[in-house]
């Protein structure tokens, strides 16, 4: 999934609805494209939780790719790298799915 | 402004408490710096509009109601201004049956009588607000002057809207014990006191009619933003504070009529009031707050609520993340207490408002003074938005501790006064020593874990700690070259460390694992540079990079970024050595 501009409170609720939509359709791997995101909230980081949550049985895959050094500097700080994997491309993140 | 028992029903006509012909009709707004609240008073033989407000709408719609009051019954019209600011009055410049000294008289305490005479753009606030205001007509100065030696003298007045005043001055109170007063009978019925309360403007009075009490802008006269506009006095404010609590603990008064938000008991008023005159004893030589103070303090706002949403939006998920892995390590109560630290959703409702806000500002919807304003309330509410001090048990208190400090220096700035700092020799070997220690070593040891397992509430402490203050650099391969054994240098060691912790957090937040440091010594100075292993495109936006220079200026240093010849980012840090 791509996702462009800025996730916070206005749009966090529909990330998450597309998300989720996706993994009700059977979906469990689920890599967001992040090179289109500027600024990302605290809202916006409880989503990325709320996903890995509910991807985390061993075939699951749930992964963040392309992002910005400012939502990069965020996730990092947040401690959120350690819990889904962060790839700087797709291609790089699809290789090893 | 806390809840009440005393509310009127706004905008609507109903009776005035305590005076049995008049009836109130008020005109309550939330609370802005744009217009003020208007209430609106009939009796039978006369209207009387306490503050028109700021905006031409609202004055309009007072003067519509005006209009079918008078269509029922002519009455002359008054309008008293608790104080001659624009947010109080100007709306009433544009509106037809308020621009007209013969239509509306208007009634204000001889100093902002004056100011309006002469169109003066500073007590008036007009410069600030960068309004026009061509001099305006009063048609009846309170506490005029000429009125000193008639006191116990009803002195009649006919003014040119035909109306009748009869006005009183009561003797003065050469021990300074109580405010000056006068009372004002409008027509045959209303009986209106007036008391002089200067301190939030010269001019600024304080009305009571019935058992209502107008208490103009009081109640925000210490606030940032508010303390230290043009003609304000802490002196003045503290006395007229300390005058109207007698008045208040009566049993005369039963609510609270404020000059913006909604009206309040006389019990919550007094509290309130203490915690103003605190306030305004804490504000000795502040300064003046003025357009030019307006625009810096919109520029350092920008700045500083730039890294305080980075700030926050880390603390916020940094809790998050510790209640995902304790709900994951099935300790699902640990976790929500972890959750409730912080609200979340109130500090991305808070940093968007702002953001939304600054937009306006850049659009040119907004002044530099309401920008300042915001951001002044946004940080206010933020405060209040987290526990500090247990959050600081389980995320990196450093990061608590730059939160606090982004926050007061806001504050601080925004008051007219410069952001503590304090310059000294400091050894800045082992300070760099020390700093990397607490970036390198885990708050809590696997000892004190183990030895926590029997007592419920220490382990639960003792894991969320573990899980929420992660060491910066734990995953980072950090060297530190050419660093003597003692370096005296003069810094200021809080400033100093915060300046480091964020120039790690940059190069960490974008992913560098190798980070080097390097100091060297001139004669006259040390320099230490840090630097990255991580090549990316600008990371700071302008405004972090002012803010970051700022911060290094504070601490007594200055700071020049770049790239080392692989072109990752560096940051290099200047500072005097102590002779």
């Amino acid at each position: 999934m791509a996702i462009n501009g800025r996730i916070d409170t206005a749009t966090a609720p529909e990330l998450e609805q597309n998300i989720n939509k996706e993994i009700e359709q059977g979906h469990r791997k689920v890599l967001l494209n992040f090179a289109g995101v500027s600024y990302i909230s605290s809202g916006g980081l409880r989503v990325l939780l709320a996903t890995a949550k509910k991807l985390k049985s061993p075939e699951d895959k749930f992964a963040l790719c392309g992002l910005s050094p400012e939502v990069h500097k965020i996730l990092k700080l947040a401690g959120f790298t350690s819990i889904f994997s962060i790839y700087t491309s797709e291609g790089e993140a699809l290789a090893g799915w | 402004m806390p809840a009440g028992n005393a509310q009127l029903v706004p905008i609507i006509w109903q009776q005035l408490p305590g005076a049995s012909r008049a009836e109130i009709y008020p005109y309550i707004r939330k609370v802005d710096v744009i217009s003020s609240n208007s209430y609106l008073i009939r009796t039978p033989d006369a209207i009387l509009l306490i503050d028109p407000g700021g905006l031409t709408d609202q004055a309009e719609m007072l003067a519509s109601v005006i209009a079918g009051c008078r269509a029922e019954r002519d009455r002359p019209v008054f309008v008293i201004l608790t104080h001659a600011h624009v947010d109080h009055f100007n709306g009433m410049r544009d509106v037809p049956a308020f621009a007209y000294a013969n239509t509306a008289v208007l009634m204000v305490q001889e100093e902002g009588a004056l100011a309006l005479e002469r169109g003066d753009r500073f007590l008036t606030q007009a410069d600030m607000f960068n309004v026009s205001i061509p001099p305006i007509q009063v048609g009846v100065h309170l506490f005029s002057p000429t009125r000193q030696d008639q006191a116990d003298i009803p002195v009649e007045l006919y003014p040119a809207n035909e109306g009748h005043l009869v006005i009183t001055r009561s003797p003065e109170d050469h021990a300074g014990n109580r405010t000056a007063h006068e009372r004002i009978m409008v027509g045959a019925s209303l009986v209106v006191d007036c008391y002089h309360t200067p301190g939030h403007s010269p001019d600024s009075i304080c009305i009571r009619i019935g058992s209502l009490f107008f208490i103009g802008d009081l109640l925000f006269a210490a606030n940032p933003g508010v303390a230290g506009l043009s003609g304000w006095s802490q002196e003045g404010l503290v006395r007229s504070l300390s005058m109207m609590e007698p008045l208040l603990s009566g049993e005369e008064i039963t609510i609270i009529c404020p000059g913006h938000g909604r009206t309040i008991t006389p019990k919550d008023a007094a509290s309130m009031m203490t915690m103003v005159k605190k306030d305004a004893l804490a504000l000795s030589d502040i300064a003046e707050f003025n357009r030019e103070r307006a625009t810096e303090a919109a520029v350092y706002a920008e700045d500083c609520m730039e890294e305080v949403n980075e700030l926050f939006t880390i603390m916020a998920g940094r809790l998050d993340y510790v209640a995902y892995v304790l709900s994951e390590l099935g300790e699902a109560g640990i976790a929500e207490n972890a959750s409730a630290l912080m609200n979340g959703d109130k500090v991305d409702e808070l940093l968007d408002a702002f953001r939304s806000f600054a937009e306006e500002h850049h659009r040119g919807q907004n002044l530099s003074v309401h920008l300042a304003l915001k951001a002044g309330q946004v940080i206010g509410k933020l405060e209040r938005s987290f526990n500090k001090s247990d959050l600081a048990r389980i995320i990196d208190p450093s990061m608590i501790r730059r939160a606090e400090r982004l926050l007061s220096d806001y504050t601080t700035m925004f008051r007219g006064y410069t952001p503590p700092r304090e310059i000294a020799p400091v050894d800045l070997s082992s300070l760099l020593d020390v700093l990397v220690a607490g970036f390198t070593i885990p708050p809590c040891s696997d000892d004190d874990v183990l030895s926590s397992t029997d007592d419920d509430s220490a382990f639960a402490a003792i894991l969320m700690a573990r899980i929420g203050a992660r060491p910066l650099l734990e995953d980072v391969d950090f060297s530190m070259e050419g660093k003597p054994e003692h370096l005296p240098v003069v810094l200021d060691r809080d400033l100093f460390t915060d300046l480091i912790t964020y120039v790690l957090e940059d190069l960490v937040g974008i992913g560098s694992d190798t980070i080097r440091a390097e100091v060297r010594t001139t004669d006259t100075a040390a320099m230490l540079t840090i630097t990255g292993n991580v090549v990316t495109a600008d990371t700071e936006t302008g405004r972090t990079r002012r803010f970051l220079h700022g911060l290094s200026e504070r601490a007594g240093g200055s700071l020049t970024t770049g790239r080392d010849e692989s072109g990752a980012t560096q940051y290099m840090i200047q500072v005097s050595r102590a002779i």
